[in-house]
């Protein structure tokens, strides 16, 4: 606990489920960690499911200033970072008679063991 | 922005000119972000005194949730009060870090709301005397919050943008709950209805000044054209006021309602509600303390600030 | 044996000691969550007004559960019950109806931080306690209800135990407003773990686990949390104000049952 009072400022994070990732909430005032943590969910998720919390002071934070966030713009030259730039191959495939090995497909692949 | 000038090295009118841009951009402004000082006080003023509103509004509504008449709406009135201190917490966490830079802190709002030198919405300065105004409350007031605050979801303030989306979601249940109470009223028994029509009575001025006065020749400031030009809010006060009739005024009337304003009517030609003006004097007096239950509400303020400073104190020095 | 709502039904001594137990269950939760109630909106610090009345509204969720389960087995319209009911017929346990503080809800309401953490930290893990015996009790519905109340408890007991040990570590004005807290809820306490003049019967039936039982697991589940705030656990409670499983109870009770019940009372056939 670092000392400034009753009133410091922490972020809240949460996840809905298990499988969700991390999300921002909101911010809110309190003494320190462990009040924060009690006071998160019913302040901002008193309607949703929560499946973790995270509470992190906002002094911890390194926000980026408005001139910073300029360095985020890119251009959208960037297919071949991308399947949309490998397209081509599922013609290609047809041709050897085999299926194109897609995103939907791969991703099926870690499905449940049958047991 | 050119890459040969930091931002810093612009002059405060290339920066104004700069904050415009983005303003009319429809880009959102972040509370780290440069603003000009007008910008940022028109805010601070704004949703401060919005903050506060749900924190006071807590309290005539208040009144009832001990008393509500079922298991069922004890329950409903507690959830839909712990709201309005939700989005008292909301709106107030965004208004606090307007005033950082200034060296303001919540302390200080309280502090300002207790000096009268925040102002709290006319509305909840009446009193709440009967459960048809516990309804009320619920349907007419913040169905007119609804009006108000859905024209400002798009405002370019981002933080205050965002608290606004999470309140209106809400809102839907709470107009919701008020709908349920006064439905019930209406459907039930000779008193319970009379109950309603009391209500409505004695809240039409106060429901009808919600808005703010149609322009700053009624009460002498305006701050609506400021919002407006910010992109803060859409519509001015009186188009606000007119969606409302225009939503509600039919479905009082189907309940069989009576609205206390005998002159009232729809005009084709302008499109507009006729209506009678509330005596805007009162207006003015209301929201500077002196409204019915003003110091009540102030005064329950002030207790729960005095008698748990101990519990701020303890934990403060703890650190 | 396990009692469906059909056995207890025919069996009247059963019916009538699940009745006794429920209404103690229902009372207890219904007047602590009013008491909560009053708080809205003056509670220390506005965030954690926001969190301490979910606590209120899930507490006044686990007495409809507990009134719904009574007005299954003959005693009446939920309704009536949390709101009409004379004090005299009120099974809960004095601790829990005492006023939060000088004052009423609506003027000067000088509340006391330090009471209402103490007597729901240690309301809550009373509950706790018996929630968990009830898990295994002889009435199937009672038994099913606590293991859905069982799911909100661990969030109240962390709650009020954050703030307790907080205020308590915080030394000072804190401590000793704590400590004041703490002797006032200590001579009511006694009348949390009593079952009263028919507590015979519940445990004849297997409805719940004994009184000394439930009080010895509480002192076991608080010590560890004295021990580490230096604190000392009284050898004795008290019941100062009477048993309110035997239908005793304070003025407390009294105005807050004319409160709370104005406007059902109002009209009690009509449909608010």
């Amino acid at each position: 606990m670092s000392g400034k009072g009753f009133y410091q400022e922490f972020e809240v994070f949460s996840k809905r489920t298990d499988t969700s990732p991390m999300q921002y909430q909101f911010s809110l005032l309190a003494p320190n960690h462990e009040l924060a943590l009690v006071m998160a969910q019913e302040n901002f998720m008193r309607r949703e499911p929560v499946a973790d919390i995270w509470v992190v002071k906002r002094d911890d934070v390194r926000k980026m200033t408005m001139e910073e966030r300029q360095t985020l713009q890119r251009l959208d030259n960037k297919d071949y970072r991308n399947t949309k730039g490998y397209g081509y191959l599922k013609k290609k495939w047809r041709h050897y008679e085999q299926e194109m090995l897609d995103e939907k497909e791969i991703l099926s692949w870690g499905g449940k063991q049958e047991k | 922005m050119e890459n040969t000038l930091s931002f810093d090295q612009l002059t405060e009118e290339q920066k104004y000119e700069h904050f415009m841009k983005r303003i009319e951009a429809g880009e959102k402004i972040e509370a780290d972000d440069w603003m000009p000082d007008d910008y940022r006080m028109t805010l601070i003023k704004l949703i401060s005194m919005h903050g506060i509103s749900e924190i006071m509004g807590a309290l005539p509504e208040k009144e009832w949730v001990p008393k509500a008449p079922s298991l069922k709406r004890k329950l409903g009135i507690m959830a839909k009060v712990q709201d309005e201190m939700g989005h008292g917490q909301l709106l107030l966490r965004v208004a606090e870090d307007l005033m950082k830079p200034l060296g303001k802190s919540r302390e200080n709002i309280i502090q300002d709301l207790l000096s009268g030198d925040l102002k709290f919405h006319n509305v909840f300065h009446m009193e709440a005397k009967t459960w048809g105004d516990a309804g009320l409350i619920g349907w007419l007031v913040d169905g007119a919050a609804i009006i108000t605050q859905t024209n400002m979801l798009d405002a370019s303030y981002g933080p205050y943008a965002r608290a606004l989306k999470r309140i209106c979601a809400e809102e839907v249940f709470h107009a919701q709950h008020g709908e349920a109470i006064i439905m019930a009223l209406a459907e039930g028994t000779d008193e319970q209805k009379a109950m309603i029509q009391d209500s409505i009575d004695r809240w039409w001025e106060a429901l009808l000044m919600f808005f703010g006065p149609g322009d700053a020749s009624t009460t002498g400031t305006s701050k609506q054209d400021t919002t407006i030009k910010y992109g803060i809010r859409t519509k001015t006060n009186e188009e606000l006021r007119q969606d409302f009739f225009t939503k509600y005024i039919p479905r009082v009337l189907s309940l069989g309602l009576k609205l206390p304003d005998e002159t009232m009517h729809f005009d084709q030609e302008s499109g507009m509600w006729v209506y009678q003006q509330p005596d805007w004097s009162k207006f003015k007096q209301i929201i500077k303390n002196n409204g019915p239950k003003s110091k009540d509400r102030l005064r329950l303020r002030e207790i729960s600030y005095s008698n748990n400073k101990w519990v701020i104190d303890a934990l403060s020095a703890k650190a | 044996m396990r009692y469906a709502l059909e056995d207890a039904l025919k069996n009247g001594a059963y019916r009538d000691a699940a009745t006794e137990l429920l209404f103690q269950l229902a009372d207890d939760d219904f007047i602590l969550a009013y008491r909560g109630s009053e708080w809205l909106g003056l509670a220390p610090h506005i965030e954690e007004d926001v969190a301490f009345s979910s606590i209120s509204q899930d507490t006044m969720g686990h007495a409809a559960m507990f009134y719904q389960l009574l007005h299954g087995l003959g005693a009446g319209d939920p309704d009536h019950l949390a709101h009409a009911r004379p004090a005299a017929e009120r099974k809960n346990a004095v601790l829990l109806e005492l006023v939060n503080g000088p004052g009423t809800y609506l003027t000067e309401p000088h509340y006391d931080w330090a009471f209402a953490v103490v007597r729901n930290y240690f309301y809550a893990q009373a509950k706790k306690v018996r929630i968990e015996a009830l898990k295994n009790s002889s009435y199937q519905p009672l038994a099913e209800a606590a293991v859905k109340v069982n799911m909100e408890l661990y969030y109240h007991l962390l709650h009020w135990k954050t703030w307790f040990t907080q205020l308590l570590s915080a030394g000072g004005e804190a401590k000793t407003r704590m400590a004041a807290a703490m002797e006032k809820v200590f001579e009511e306490l006694d009348g949390l773990f009593s079952y009263g003049a028919q507590g015979e019967e519940f445990t004849k039936h297997k409805l719940i686990d004994s009184e000394d039982a439930l009080k010895a697991r509480w002192l076991q589940l608080m010590s560890p949390v004295f021990e580490s705030l230096d604190l000392k656990m009284p050898e004795k409670f008290a019941m100062k104000s009477g048993n309110g499983r035997n239908g005793e109870h304070t003025e407390d009770l009294q105005t807050a049952l004319d409160t709370l019940g104005e406007v059902y009372l109002f009209d009690p056939a009509a449909s608010w």
